[in-house]
This record gives structure tokens, sequence and C-alpha cells, in this order.
């Protein structure tokens, strides 16, 4: 199914965590076009990781409606929720693949939501998956270490595997919140390569979250900038210059620190 | 800045060849097929340990029946001599205390000369270690058949019991935490000339201080559960009510004995768990695993914030300045009442049960002139009837910890908090394990005992019970340790929660369910060896006639092979727990 139109709505969207302590997010519109690269800059905390969040139901707004692929993603839970985060594939900054599973069973838990009947995903995958699973690896150029631990693989290869997984998916929207935040520039220029390249090849709708405007500038065809959890720069990135950009990253504080993205959220779950 | 605009050359396959056609099975080194050899041989076992206890459906549903008819017997409960029971509840919580007292008195400086870092030589910290993990491998209760032989039937031999045995656990956790100290402080106290003892006083006692007094209070709640079943071999305390009932055949009063150890063994965890948080800052509430518990008591580890608001009220408090002593902050208050308060107690307790600290002394002659005893001079305690008894031990232990984890493995993943499908249920799992683990084994047992009749099948069914409690605690724990990323990403590929508990959980916390299942087999091994006693099947049986006959060899005997076993399932663990992780 090609989609047109939005593939995400954002209206008046605001979050607090602890209690309204702290605004995450704070009355943000936003609508993402089908097909679209949209990268994301800002600061650390400026709510960037947060609002890619929402777009999978792995946060809940405190107000204002999230609608993805024309569904609105609050309301959603059970056997919904599920169908709409197989179609919207997630990459983390820290990876978050399973380090002790091989690279290959990481690659097929993408699949998981895909399964049905006695092959449910706990014991065993049916062998046409695990083919596709290995062409996946083969194609992030990791073939060769389908039965190595992914615990045992450097920052780069293990960003690859989930980048693999994500399109083990068959996702239709990929949500990557600063994928390659903790690699060094090269690997990072490497790896964003291929998640752009994939995406683009596959005909997916981006939202990726990023720190290096270079790259930014590079391969999105929008660009979003947030600051204290408010929408302050949005612009095709065709004609904009570094500077337009590094103005969104001006430290108003020096000494921003960064929230623990799961601090926040196991409390949210907890009440 | 080209970095995206790099060409691509024409891509090679990075599949190796012999993985381009064919199932994509992962490859099976040879260790894998000597743990899948040990796996199938367990998985033998298993089945011959079952035909062996003389467990299956049918007795199963005979034991309904029976178990049925012993609660009609003991409904409605009965507390006769209610005064009686709580003189005797107290003198149990003495017995425990005083044990406590001499395991924490023997340990601290066996733990000084088993650490790697303050032993005075090598030649000592090897008999330090060999001792502390003798202590380890044999069982409290045996111990107390031993000494109610030995030096009579009283407190005294539960006490001794009770304290010897602990020290297998204290004094391994104190010489762990003099190996985790952090060096500096003493190379500094060095530094300015001080002797070695001088050193260890000023700069590794703080230190491990803390550790110290949580690792004490942490066994008095398990010396306490113990101690209520030690009456029944004569060794004091409110077990010797219970087995004065039992074999009455009161069965009603007998329960209302069980009623209160029940109350007794939770307010006594609860009470230890808020002295442990009010002294030393520790949540006993944080459901983290024991060993985590106990690490997180080091100085450093948890608590920061505690020694910050500490240093900032001991600035704001006024203190005398000609004798600069230094001021009684709220946490030096609490410190002072809990030392003098356990002194206070541990005077009462001797007065209590009438114990000179004298006796006690002597007392540890006479274990060493029965010591020696034990020691067979030939083989010809080697019987049958014993071989038959360790065959039976094995094989209980066996049965017990496979069904005991069977059922603990899905229990435990309702149990943890961040998995448990809903608040409730979590809470409603761990309270359930709070009370399963709030009765001793072996009372189970000797309930089971009085309901089925002697035999291995009551004993089977008494361990797996408290397997399932102690276990499922125990992978409760792990679960919640398991970080959140890799689950958020399972989850956000649309999986249900089974799947990701699969794919997202078990692998992550699949070390520690190795760890705690090898753990499990250790302790039941432990625990099966003393069934016996209350007639539950195994070992035990053999035991208690050989103390009733003061047929010290054989006792001994029994112990060696009871450690040998112990030893050799422990060794067995251990490699096949480095060969999973």
């Amino acid at each position: 199914m090609q989609l047109s139109g939005d593939v995400v709505r954002l209206r008046g969207v605001r979050k607090e965590f602890d209690q309204g302590r702290v605004v995450a997010l704070d009355s943000v519109d936003l609508d993402i076009h089908a097909g679209e690269l949209t990268v994301l800059i800002g600061l650390s905390g400026s709510g960037k990781s947060t609002l890619l969040r929402h777009l999978n139901k792995l946060h809940v707004p405190t107000t204002g409606t999230v609608e993805v692929l024309g569904q609105p993603v609050a309301d959603l839970s059970g056997a919904n929720l599920r169908a709409l985060r197989r179609d919207v594939g997630f990459i983390f900054q820290q990876f978050n693949i399973v380090g002790r599973l091989s690279c290959l069973e990481n690659v097929l838990s993408g699949a998981l939501g895909r399964l049905r009947g006695p092959r449910y995903g706990v014991l065993s995958y049916p062998k046409s998956m695990r083919r596709e699973a290995l062409e996946l690896l083969d194609r992030v150029g990791l073939g060769d270490r389908a039965f190595q631990r992914s615990d045992t693989l450097s920052g780069g290869q293990q960003q690859r595997v989930a980048i693999a997984r994500t399109v083990m998916q068959k996702p239709k929207l990929v949500l990557a919140d600063e994928p390659v935040a903790s690699l060094d520039p090269e690997i990072s220029g490497q790896v964003m390569d291929l998640l752009f390249r994939i995406c683009t090849e596959e005909n997916l709708s981006v939202i990726c979250s990023l720190h290096q405007v270079d790259l930014a500038l590079g391969w999105a065809k929008r660009l979003v900038g947030l600051r204290d959890g408010q929408v302050v720069l949005d612009k095709p990135a065709e004609g904009l210059s570094t500077e337009d950009v590094m103005a969104v990253y001006k430290r108003l504080d020096p000494t921003g620190t960064k929230q623990n993205e799961y601090e926040p959220a196991m409390a949210a779950r907890g009440s | 800045m080209t970095l995206t605009e790099k060409p691509q050359g024409p891509r090679t396959s990075t599949i190796p060849p012999e993985m381009r056609s064919g199932s994509l099975r992962p490859p099976l080194p040879w260790r894998r097929k000597v743990l899948l050899v040990i796996a199938a041989v367990y998985a033998v076992a298993v089945v011959w340990a079952i035909g062996r206890t003389g467990l299956s459906i049918t007795a199963l549903f005979e034991g309904y029946g029976d178990f049925r008819r012993l609660l009609d017997r003991m409904l409605p409960i009965e507390f006769r001599n209610l005064s009686q029971i709580i003189r005797l509840a107290f003198e149990t919580f003495f017995m425990a205390f005083i044990g406590t007292a001499v395991a924490v008195v023997i340990s601290v400086p066996l733990a000084f000369f088993a650490a790697r870092n303050t032993t005075p030589s090598v030649f000592l910290s090897g008999p330090a270690r060999g001792f502390i993990v003798a202590m380890r491998a044999i069982p409290d209760l045996i111990f107390a058949l031993i000494f109610v032989r030995a030096i009579g039937i009283g407190v005294l031999a539960g006490i001794l019991a009770i304290g010897l045995s602990a020290i297998g656990m204290v004094a391994k956790l104190y010489a762990d935490a003099i190996e985790q100290i952090d060096e500096g402080p003493r190379e500094a106290i060095l530094a300015t000339g001080a002797s070695q003892v001088r050193a260890i006083l000023t700069g590794v006692i703080p230190q491990v201080l803390p550790s110290f007094i949580g690792i004490a209070l942490f066994r008095l709640d398990i010396n306490f559960r113990t101690s209520t079943i030690l009456g029944y071999v004569g060794a004091g305390g409110i077990g010797t009510l219970l087995q004065l009932y039992l074999s009455g055949l009161q069965y009603r009063k007998a329960l209302g004995v069980v009623a209160v150890i029940v109350v007794l063994v939770l307010a006594v965890e609860f009470i230890s768990a808020a002295i442990r948080k009010g002294i030393l800052g520790a949540d006993p509430h944080s459901h983290k695993r024991l060993s985590h518990r106990i690490a997180g008591l080091f100085p450093g580890g948890k608590g920061r914030g505690n020694v910050a608001a500490q240093a900032e009220a001991a600035s704001r408090a006024s203190f005398n300045r000609e004798t600069l002593r230094p001021p009684w902050t709220r946490d030096r208050r609490r410190m002072a009442i809990f030392g003098w308060g356990s002194l206070a107690v541990l005077v009462y307790a001797f007065w209590s049960t009438r114990l000179s600290p004298v006796r006690l002394f002597t007392s540890f002659g006479e274990i060493f002139v029965v010591a020696t005893r034990l020691v067979p001079r030939d083989l010809s305690w080697l019987s049958s009837v014993v071989v038959r008894g360790m065959v039976e031990t094995f094989a209980i232990a066996i049965a017990a910890t496979t069904i005991g984890l069977l059922i603990s493995f899905p229990l435990a993943f309702l149990c943890a908090r961040n998995v448990a499908p809903a608040r409730w249920v979590y809470y409603f799992g761990r309270s359930l394990l709070v009370m399963n683990r709030a009765l001793p084994d072996l009372i189970i047992a000797v309930l089971f005992v009085s309901a089925v009749g002697l035999g291995p099948f009551p004993g089977v069914m008494a361990l797996s019970i408290g397997t399932v409690g102690f276990a499922t605690k125990l992978l409760a724990d792990s679960i919640e340790e398991v970080s959140q990323g890799p689950r958020d990403a399972v989850t956000a590929a649309g999986t249900t929660r089974l799947q990701e508990a699969f794919t997202g959980v078990s692998p992550q916390a699949m070390p520690a369910f190795v760890s705690t299942a090898l753990y499990i087999v250790d302790i039941n091994i432990r625990s099966s060896t003393i069934l016996g006693i209350v007639g539950a099947g195994g070992i035990g049986f053999s035991l208690i006639q050989a103390t009733r006959t003061l047929n010290w060899e054989l006792v001994g005997g029994i112990l060696i092979l009871v450690f040998a076993m112990v030893y050799s399932i422990e060794r067995l663990s251990g490699w096949v727990r480095k060969q999973l992780l």
C-alpha cells in the first residue's frame, strides 16, 4: 500500500514527566508527508527522542493527538497497536539489540509481529524467514556474521544489525532516534549512508533525529528544529545554510543535561 | 563534507558460500554437544528420580485426599497454652540471635584470614577457606542432631548448630566484602608507618562495616527461620512444641504453632529489613537480586545522596568545641541505638535462656572431642542402607528441583514488576511468595509426612513447594534487572507480550536463570539430606538412627558422603555455568 498525504499528524502534543515538573514537549504541531526524509535537530533534551517515542506509543501524550498512518496512536491497544508498530520501524541510539542472541536471531526478531499460528517466534522461525534475514544481513554487509553473538560486534556493526532488524519488519515509516550519536564520525557517515540508502530504495518515510548537521543537510528533504519541546524550525533542506541550522543549537544554558530516556518512561509506566 | 556522496562500487555478497543454501541452523560446537549430552542425562535422571520417589499423577491425587483429611483434623486451629508458645517463640528468637552473634564473632577473624588481600599468609587463607566451605556444606539440622547427642538436649545445641552453619555463609560474604574494598585508605595509613593490624582497623573496618552489619542482619532472618525447626530434634525453641503435638497426633495445636511461626518469621523479616534500611539506607523493598542487595550495601555503591545529606547534617549540628566529640547527627544516634540495643538484646538473650557465656565457650571443647570421634577408621559403616539412602536423597533433590523450577519459570514472569501483565498480578504474586518463604521447608515436610505418611514422596512435595517460593523470587528479581532498551526495540516491532518475553527478556536474563537454577540444585541436594530426619525420605533417616545409637563413625561417614555429593554437584554446576554464560 503506497500512502499519499501525511504519515504523521501531531496536533497540540504536550508531554509532561514527573507530574508536570518536566515538560518535554510543548504544543507541537507537525505533519510528515509520505515518502519524505525528515531530520529532527535540536539540543540534547530538546524533546527529539520524546517526540519519536510518541509515534509508536512508547510514550503517551499528556494532552494533544498523535496520528500515525491515519490512526490515533494513543487510543490503540492490543492487536491494533501491534499492527501499527509493525508498520513503524524504530532505530535506537543505543542500538538496543539483544546482546546474547546471534545477529541472525536479532534480525529475525523484527519479523515477530508478522508470525502467525503455531510458529509463534518462541522457539523457531520458518526457513524462508531465516533466508530473508540472512539476505538483509548481507545487505548491511554482515552476511558472514550471522551466527556470531551480537554483543561481540562493534558499535557500528550493531547498529547495522538494528537497521536490518527494522527492515525485516517491512515498515512503512522508519523512526531513527540519534542512530549514530554513539559512533565516531567515519562510522557515523557509513551507517547513515546505509540507513538512508535502504530507506530510499524501499521508498520508506523516515524521521530521523541527528546531531550531524552536514549529514542532515546532505540527505534530508526537510529539517525540523526543536528547542525546549517546541518546533522552532521547519523548512525544506534545500537552500538552508549551515548557519541557519546551527542557530537551533545555540545554547542558552551552557550546562544543559540530557535526561535518561528510560527513567521517565519507567515512571510513566508505573503510574 | 562529502561523506554522503561517496561513490558506491559494485557490492559483493558477504554471505559465506556454505550458507548460500541449506536450512540456516546455527553451528554446533563441541561444548554445545557436551551440554546437550548433560541435558539428556539430566532428563533421564529426572524420569528415573520421579519413578524412584514414587511420584505419579495418581499419587498426587491420593496425596491430595490425604491432605484434605489432615486439614480436617487440623481445623479449626487451636491456640492452647498461648503463653507457653510465646515463651518458646522468644526462646527461638534468642537462640537465633545468640547463634548469629557466635557466627559473626567467629566469622570476622576467619574472613580476614580468608580474604586474599588481608590474609597474613597463604598457609592460613587455605585452611580458613576450607573450613568455611565445610561449614556451608553441612546442613544446620545435622549439626543440631550431633550437638544434641554430644552436649545434651536444649538451647545450647541449637545455638551452636545455628552459629556454626551460619559461618559458612557469613564468613564467605565477609571475605568477599573485604576483597572488594578500596585499597587506597589502607595504603595511606601504612604509609604513615602504622602496623598491618592498625591499618586494617583504621583503613579496612570502616569500609566493610556497613556490609558486615547488613549481612549479619540478613543472616539473622535466615537463622530465625531455621531455628523454628531445630526443636524438632531437641535443640530448643518452638520446634519442641511442634514435635510434641505432632507425635501426640494433636494436629489442631500443631497448626496453631505453625501459624505462630509464620507470623513470627514474617515479623522478624520486616523488622530486620526496616533496621537495615534505617541504618544502612538500603531500601529493603528494592527488589534486587540477593547478591546485588548485599553489594548495594557497600559504601560508595548506593546512598551517595545519603552521604551528602549526612555531611550536611554534620556541618549544621552543633558540637562541643572543647571536647571535640563528633556531633550527634541522626545517623550517629541511629547507629548508637542499634549498637547498644543489639548488645542489650544479646545480654538479655543469655539471661533469658539461662545460658552462661562460659558454658558456651567450654562447649566448643566438647564439640572438638565429638568431631574427632566422627572420623571413621575404616569402611565398616558403609552398608547398602546408607547407599540406598544417598541414592534416594539424590533422587528427591533432582525430582523436587525439576518440578519446582518448571513451576517457577512461568511464575517468575508474573512476579516481575517490569513484565507482569498488571500491577495487581505482581503484588498478588509477590505476597504469595513471601508467605511461601515464611514457612520453612522442613515444616512443610513435617506436615506432608503427617498427611501421607513416611517416605520420599512427602519429601519431594515439600521440597518442590520450597523451591517454588525461593526460585521464583530469585528469577523474578533477575528479570527485573533486564535492561529496557532491547525490550523496547522488540516491542516496537509489534510483538505480543509473550513474544517479547521470549525474545526481549529471556535472552538477557539467561545468565541469571542458569545461575539460579544451578544454585537451586545445590541447595536442594543439601536440604534433601535432612528431610529424612522428619521421615520424608533420603539419607537423613539413617543419620538420625546413627545419632540415636551414638554410632559416631556412621555419622561421620554419612557426613563425608554428603560433603562429597554436595561438592561434586557444585563443581559440575560450576562447569556448566561457565559453558553457558
